[in-house]
């Protein structure tokens, strides 16, 4: 059910007095200005390489973003984030570059400290701008090689930094480590729940989310009661449990590879055929399309999205809800990095045609759905706050549009994003877990 | 003048017409050499199948952009259009094809197509160009060889109709001069999306579809 938001104002107060935090880098300027050149140069692929070749600077790309849409600031167009790209690629890669270095001017401290606002603060990778441009440049595939960079030259916002570190070294999360998620689970024991965990032997093992803990109890309840539901025989582990992914949000493919390493042993260790993350949207391309790139070899388990399996569940008659009723109007939020990057659209309509809601969708919505700001970490990054809000001005007119009172999406940062904006714009309209909704509608 | 004709029409012919194919198979060479991994993730759907048909979906924007780019889209495929007819179908041009080129020619437009598709190919440059320089965005992104690019298609195509009345030969050696000039810019311009853009369309596609999006 919707979240209780006096929770929801304390979690996002810790999360803006961490963005308070001078956390000072041991590179020189020029050590960061080296290193992010690098890691750019290295970056730059053929799909890449091409990309940059085929842009013709008409800029329609900015009608795609919600950040342009939303500020008008030219800044915000998504093709100018690759720009240090660009000059990086035709002074260094290109065949012209005896030519270009003649009139291509060389990356600066000044350009990174610029562009960490324009590859952090005002993209959240979403990939919609992909589709509209009409060489079909890969926008978000630069970007994500911008933030590595960026992230070696110790140049992000502080939030993303410290909670990346901390993943990577503690392998805890605002503080939630296994030990909390181990004792949070020994709480919910007590309400009768039947909890396994750290099986042996296991056909799903389903991951849990550090918000799922310390914000979204309820779907983490909810979860539970739909694993048992339909009968599975599944496992939480305490060693791989967690599918937040702060490496791949920030960009630091150690990080990320760490994150899902633990995640892969876990589930290799007890043999499971299927693994279901959290309703924490980047968690499901960074395991379902990237976990097997960073493995270096196939994964041997599927990876499913919440809405995927729910929907894959329903189908095959073995999850049962009862009809919420038309009493109330409803609207789906696609989360991007599912919908659009994961490629699970179908999926939570057919959730939601099961729970019988009369839905109402956006416009648009599916795979062109427009972001809600938060994604990508953005959700995270207090200085961004200001922009962010005026993207969910957007989103608020959408929702409004279709005449729904309530909202359900499948993402965590969604949900947050949404929250924060619900709160900023005393906007009353309740939004729920795609998860929650069906455990608490189970048959 | 015959001397001018004879080194337009011969040495410098041959010499813009090899840096422009030189120029454009290495740049596409050297980027495509740099290579892309292999995905190793389950795929949703077809690659192959995506990469295609996003060359040819992409020709055609999705019905929620098209609201917000109708003109862009109008002028675009107006210039665009135009100058792939001029280009192929102009009496003049077939003629040098077919001495200069391939030794072959093929039915031409008559001149009054000639003339109603240049001023639709004008009418899309000018709108386009004026958008680059009007337009707070693409004003941003634009650089010099943009509008160096766009200056010389102008004048190309605008030499091009006055040497169509074929009553002037310096008309048509100003024209042969410029398109010299265009070909020998074109590998270092952005121009270079006449070629690229089947590639780049091909490798968003087939990620998407990877992963099970028809984009």
């Amino acid at each position: 059910m919707p979240v209780d938001m006096n929770v929801a104002q304390a979690f996002m107060e810790q999360v803006q007095e961490m963005g308070k935090m001078e956390v000072p880098s041991k590179l020189s300027d020029q050590e960061r200005v080296e290193t992010a050149k690098q890691v750019i140069r290295d970056g730059i692929n053929a799909q890449l390489a091409i990309d940059l070749e085929a842009c013709v600077h008409c800029g329609l790309c900015a009608e795609a973003c919600h950040f342009y849409l939303a500020s008008k600031d030219p800044k915000h167009t998504p093709i100018r984030k690759l720009d240090l790209m660009k000059r990086m690629y035709r002074r260094e890669r290109s065949p012209a570059r005896w030519l270009y270095r003649l009139f291509v001017k060389d990356v600066t401290i000044d350009d990174l400290n610029e562009w960490e606002e324009l590859v952090y603060d005002s993209c959240t990778v979403c990939m919609r701008c992909s589709l509209i441009c009409p060489m079909g440049i890969n926008i978000g595939g630069g970007v994500a090689v911008m933030r590595a960079a960026m992230r070696t030259a110790d140049l992000m916002p502080v939030e993303m930094r410290l909670v990346g570190q901390e993943q990577a070294e503690k392998g805890t999360i605002f503080g939630v480590g296994s030990e909390q998620f181990v004792q949070t689970l020994e709480e919910l024991r007590k309400t009768g729940l039947k909890i396994p965990l750290d099986e042996p032997e296991a056909d799903i093992l389903v991951l849990s989310a550090v918000t799922d803990i310390v914000l979204f109890k309820d779907t983490l309840v909810s979860t539970i009661k739909i694993m048992n539901h339909i009968g599975a025989k599944w496992t939480f582990s305490s060693q791989g449990y967690e599918s937040a992914n702060f490496g791949y949000m920030t960009g630091d493919q150690e990080w990320q590879c760490a994150a899902s390493k633990r995640v892969y042993d876990a589930a290799v260790a007890c043999g499971a055929k299927t693994v279901i993350v959290a309703e924490c949207g980047h968690s499901y391309p960074t395991l379902r399309w990237a976990g097997a790139e960073l493995m270096g070899k196939p994964l041997p388990f599927e990876v499913l999205a919440p809405s995927e399996f729910l929907g894959r569940e329903i189908q095959a008659g073995r999850l049962k809800v009862k009809p919420i009723g038309k009493q109330a109007k409803f609207t789906f939020h696609d989360p991007c990095k599912i919908g659009r990057i994961g490629g699970v659209v179908d999926a939570p309509r057919v959730v939601l045609d099961a729970l019988g809601v009369d839905l109402t969708e956006t416009e648009p919505h599916g795979v062109e759905n427009l972001c809600c700001g938060g994604g990508g970490g953005n959700f995270l990054i207090t200085r961004a706050l200001p922009l962010r809000l005026k993207v969910f001005e957007l989103k608020m007119k959408q929702f409004d549009d279709t005449g729904a009172e309530e909202v359900v999406t499948s993402c965590d940062s969604c949900m947050m994003n949404i929250m924060a904006g619900t709160m900023a714009h005393q906007w009353p309209k309740p939004t729920h877990s795609l998860m929650d909704l069906v455990g608490h509608h189970l048959a | 003048m015959e001397t001018i004709a004879a080194f337009l029409e011969g040495p410098f012919w041959y010499f813009s017409a090899a840096v422009f194919v030189v120029g454009v198979v290495g740049r596409l060479a050297l980027a495509l050499s740099l290579g892309s991994s292999k995905s190793l993730s389950v795929p949703r759907g077809s690659a192959s199948a995506g990469a295609v048909r996003a060359v040819f979906s992409r020709f055609v924007p999705r019905r929620d952009f098209y609201r917000r780019i109708r003109l862009e889209v109008i002028a675009g495929y107006a210039f665009h259009v135009g100058l792939f007819v001029l280009l192929f179908f102009a009496a003049p041009h077939v003629e040098f094809y077919k001495e200069y080129i391939l030794g072959f020619g093929w039915p031409t437009m008559p001149r009054w197509a000639f003339i109603v598709v240049s001023e639709i190919a004008f009418a899309g440059l000018i709108v386009l160009w004026l958008r680059r320089l009007l337009h707070p965005v693409s004003r941003k992104l634009s650089d010099a060889g943009d509008h160096i690019g766009s200056i010389l298609i102008f004048f190309v195509m605008l030499t091009g109709c006055l040497a169509l009345g074929e009553d002037h030969e310096s008309l048509r050696l100003i024209h042969l001069f410029l398109a010299q000039l265009l070909l020998i810019y074109f590998p270092f311009s952005s121009l270079m999306h006449t070629f690229t853009f089947v590639f780049s369309r091909g490798y968003i596609g087939a990620g998407f579809a990877h992963h099970g999006v028809k984009a």
